[in-house]
């Protein structure tokens, strides 16, 4: 009998720790060599998307998965569940109702989820080009060679495939305009500067199944003729840089790509820059001036990168995610493609889940998923079973959407109609204690830090929003604040050079839409509803919920929390430094916050 | 140059006025040419693609679309309708007006820009004291298109500023002022005085010419003319160079 053993070494469980249990394994299975009964095959594969529960490893044919796996499992490993067949329970997933589950089919995590272009990131090793070809790799660029250019741009329209990095711009039009241009050289190229706080599912594809998205990049050379192409992979994805450059080299030792392209009359030379470090270097322009190794700041797009885009010619730019699903596309056809998603929407999308939920990680699901199911199903709800406040989609440029929305189906449209965006598909999970203010002002000095500095609305833009929002979260807020950072959004919308600065506003414009009653606390009553914001805020004690038992007071960094053994604790409000340490540790929900101003106020009235 | 061919011109309305202009020609141009001044900073004729100050905003409306676009690189490539002082034009200009005063409260350009073409109220912010410069960065792209690349934009978003590598005296400056003389709010400062110019740290010794006395340039600069030209080093100033090769035509040809 034959078993695998799979190991998620993406760069989530390296970090805790899976190469030492890849080799604490692989020794384990030799020192059981005598057993003849099974052969074991160890494989280190991509990232499972599960990351805070890494490192995984699973067993086949069992389908048996092992989440938190300590090298020094190993041995108990192989000798029950492998060369046996009996289940750890404590290395297996606990569901919602506490039972550990065997598969990831009944992981409550995987099985609301439905895995197109992650579907063999994590089954197959990602350092081997075999493994790809064994699970039908290349048969689409094989597929492709022998259509013509329009029948697979054809096929490519009919899926509606839009894409992914953010803009949602159909690929297929994308790459029929590039083809329409008969002005050669014509370049193709990969979007790999993931950027978005909290994303990872580019980073994820391109270290999990790399040789998926060399064969996407190659048919998009095919269609539109070009004959060189590139990856733009951001700087610190070392690992992924690693797998693209070990997967190009395989491909063309095979003759898949290089100078026939599966024999051919196409060539193909593929080449990977890494990222110039910057944010804005993922936006299309910069980009491309920093591939040809200017300084990363984008140009104004009024004549777009498919007709003067590398070195003035005509490029096509795709990110990763659009890339990787392409080969699919190609063999099952367009029409296949569109009949998952939704109509203005198609296909599925990988969100990297984080946040105040339950579960984080890589999700992929339909287009058309509904917030709700995304964050209650999948994520399994908010930490703690607070309340649900808002989450934030697209990264920062993207918009806070609220509880009202949460039945919302997401896609390229829903999202944009509500001021916020798919953006690459980050999606950060907030709740009750999380403020709002807070937020906008993080995600626009986030954007101080990285925009390029070019325009005058952006730069200065978000520089004055900056010194609004601060003041606001720090005590000094004026009437008339809102409606200039209104203002201020405004033309930051209608006059910035590139779409960075367009939507650049939108984490404060959405929050004023939809929190504008929090904005309104900070600024006229001087008070954190979430108590967040350390000016404005002061931690009282519930005398009714306080149990006495002190651990409020222990954790307290500067002694402000005094009371006996069960009797009712009181802050010192003048002592107090507003970290919210005892609001985290209390487990009666005694700590409540008020107004800082307003108790010291009422002090000194005493 | 572009011909000027007739299935090159598109009719366009300006204003409500019909103007023609060429295919992709930028709308800045095509409306100073037909005698609609839009206001710019960052524009210059030499350097193309800038569009960072965005004074110049216009208000295009294309098939019943109406759109914010910045004429000095908004190519014109169907007919349109031209709006360069509609009220959303001037909303957007008064607003961007006034970041740039709160970014440059010492340039006299950008003040005299407020008064003639309104500003938002800026009073709620601090603005940069003692600052000038506005990042186009014309500055840095003039240096760099000369060959010399002396000064760069340094880091990126609002601390963005431009400078020599780490700050320091440049070894390729040759102390040659086209970085200030592009500069549209004279926000480079530098020193001269009979012998000697100091800008971006450093101080170059100043030529003069042999015949009238007059500063031709620092000697770096002349040096590096020269080396790109292959000519000689020159020691007259231009006017004093006319006279002598007329002097030597005269004598030559006997017109004296």
């Amino acid at each position: 009998m034959k078993k695998q053993i799979l190991i998620c070494c993406g760069t989530g469980c390296r970090a805790n720790g899976s190469m030492k249990v890849a080799e604490a394994l692989n020794q384990a299975v030799k020192s059981h060599n005598g057993n003849a009964k099974v052969i074991a095959d160890i494989k280190t594969t991509g990232c499972h998307g599960f990351c805070e529960n890494g490192p995984i490893v699973k067993i086949l044919p069992d389908n048996l998965v092992y989440y938190k796996v300590k090298p020094e499992d190993s041995d108990e490993i192989v000798e029950k569940s492998v060369l046996g067949e009996e289940e750890i329970g404590r290395l297996m997933y606990k569901d919602d109702s506490g039972r550990p589950v065997r598969s990831q089919e009944e992981n409550p995590f995987y099985a609301h989820q439905y895995k197109m272009v992650l579907r063999d990131v994590g089954e197959i090793d990602p350092e081997n080009i075999g493994d790809y070809l064994e699970r039908g790799g290349y048969e689409a660029l094989r597929k492709a060679v022998s259509m013509s250019q329009d029948e697979i741009i054809d096929e490519v329209e009919k899926s509606g495939i839009r894409g992914r990095g953010g803009a949602g711009f159909p690929a297929g039009r994308k790459w029929r305009t590039a083809k329409r241009y008969d002005n050669f050289p014509k370049y193709v190229a990969c979007n790999g500067d993931e950027g978005d706080p909290g994303a990872f599912m580019d980073c994820s594809i391109l270290e999990g199944n790399p040789h998926s998205v060399i064969e996407g990049l190659a048919i998009a050379a095919i269609a539109v003729g070009a004959k060189e192409g590139f990856f733009y992979i951001r700087d610190e994805y070392d690992l992924a840089v690693k797998r693209i450059k070990k997967a190009i080299q395989d491909a063309e030792e095979r003759g898949i790509i290089g100078a026939s392209v599966m024999g051919s009359e196409y060539s193909l030379k593929l080449s990977v820059v890494r990222g110039g470090g910057a944010f804005v270097c993922g936006e299309s322009t910069a980009l491309m001036a920093s591939i040809e190794g200017r300084v990363g700041e984008p140009r104004a797009k009024y004549i777009r990168s498919v007709q003067r885009g590398l070195w003035n010619q005509p490029t096509v730019l795709n990110n990763v995610e659009t890339l990787a699903n392409i080969p699919k596309i190609i063999l099952e056809g367009g029409e296949k493609f569109a009949m998952t998603g939704t109509k203005g929407s198609t296909g599925t999308k990988v969100f990297s889940l984080v946040g105040k939920v339950k579960r984080t990680g890589l999700v992929e699901v339909p287009m058309g998923t509904t917030l709700r199911h995304l964050i209650y199903d999948i994520g399994g709800g908010i930490i703690g079973n607070r309340p649900f406040k808002a989450v934030q989609t697209g990264g920062p440029s993207g918009g806070c959407i609220p509880e009202s929305m949460l039945d919302l189906e997401v896609d390229f449209d829903s999202l944009a109609s509500y001021g916020a965006m798919m953006g690459s598909g980050g999606m950060i999970v907030m709740d009750d204690r999380s403020c709002m203010v807070e937020v906008a002002r993080y995600y626009t000095n986030f954007l101080c830090e990285e925009s390029c500095g070019k325009c005058t609305p952006c730069r200065e833009g978000l520089r004055r929003m900056l010194e609004i929002l601060t003041d606001i979260c720090e005590g000094r807020g004026r009437e008339g604040d809102i409606e200039l950072l209104e203002r201020l959004g405004h033309t930051m919308q209608e006059a910035s050079l590139c779409s960075l600065g367009k939507t650049a506003a939108n984490p404060v414009l959405t929050t004023i839409q939809y929190f504008w009653e929090e904005y309104e606390a900070h600024i006229r009553e001087k008070r954190c509803p979430a108590g967040v914001c350390k000016n404005l805020t002061c931690f009282e004690i519930e005398a009714e919920k306080c149990t006495g038992c002190g651990m409020c007071a222990r954790g307290c960094p500067v002694d402000a929390i005094s009371g006996g053994k069960k009797e009712v604790h009181i802050i010192d409000a003048s002592k107090c430094i507003a970290c919210g340490s005892c609001r985290e540790t209390c487990k009666f929900d005694a700590v409540r916050t008020g107004a800082r101003q307003n108790v010291i106020e009422g002090r000194q009235a005493v | 140059m572009t011909e000027f061919q007739p299935d090159n011109q598109i009719q366009i309305e300006i204003n409500g006025r019909a103007c023609t202009c060429t295919k992709g020609e930028f709308l800045l141009e095509a409306a100073r040419r037909n005698g609609f001044y839009i206001p710019t900073l960052c524009h210059h004729p030499g350097i193309a693609e800038q569009g960072c100050c965005r004074v110049c905003l216009a208000e295009v409306v294309e098939n019943e679309r109406s759109k914010i676009v910045v004429s000095c690189v908004y190519p014109v490539e169907k007919p349109c309708k031209v709006y360069t002082d509609s009220e959303r034009v001037k909303e957007d200009r008064k607003v961007v007006l006034m970041l740039l005063a709160l970014r440059a409260p010492e340039s006299t350009e950008i003040q005299a820009l407020c008064r003639q073409y309104g500003v938002m109220d800026g009073s709620r912010f601090k603005p940069i004291e003692g600052e000038k410069c506005i990042m186009c960065g014309l500055c840095a792209r003039a240096c760099a298109s000369l060959g010399t690349g002396a000064i760069s934009t340094v880091l990126r978003g609002t601390s963005k500023k431009i400078s020599t590598p780490y700050d320091e005296p440049s070894d390729v400056c040759v102390g040659c002022l086209s970085c200030t003389r592009v500069c549209p709010v004279d926000a480079i400062p530098y020193t001269e005085d009979e012998t000697k110019r100091s800008i971006w740290g450093r101080e170059f010794p100043l030529v003069h010419c042999q015949e009238c006395g007059a500063v031709i340039g620092t000697r770096e600069e002349i040096a590096l003319a020269a080396g790109k030209s292959g000519e000689e080093v020159q020691d007259l100033c231009p006017e004093c160079r006319k006279k002598k090769m007329s002097d030597v035509m005269a004598h030559t040809y006997g017109t004296e």
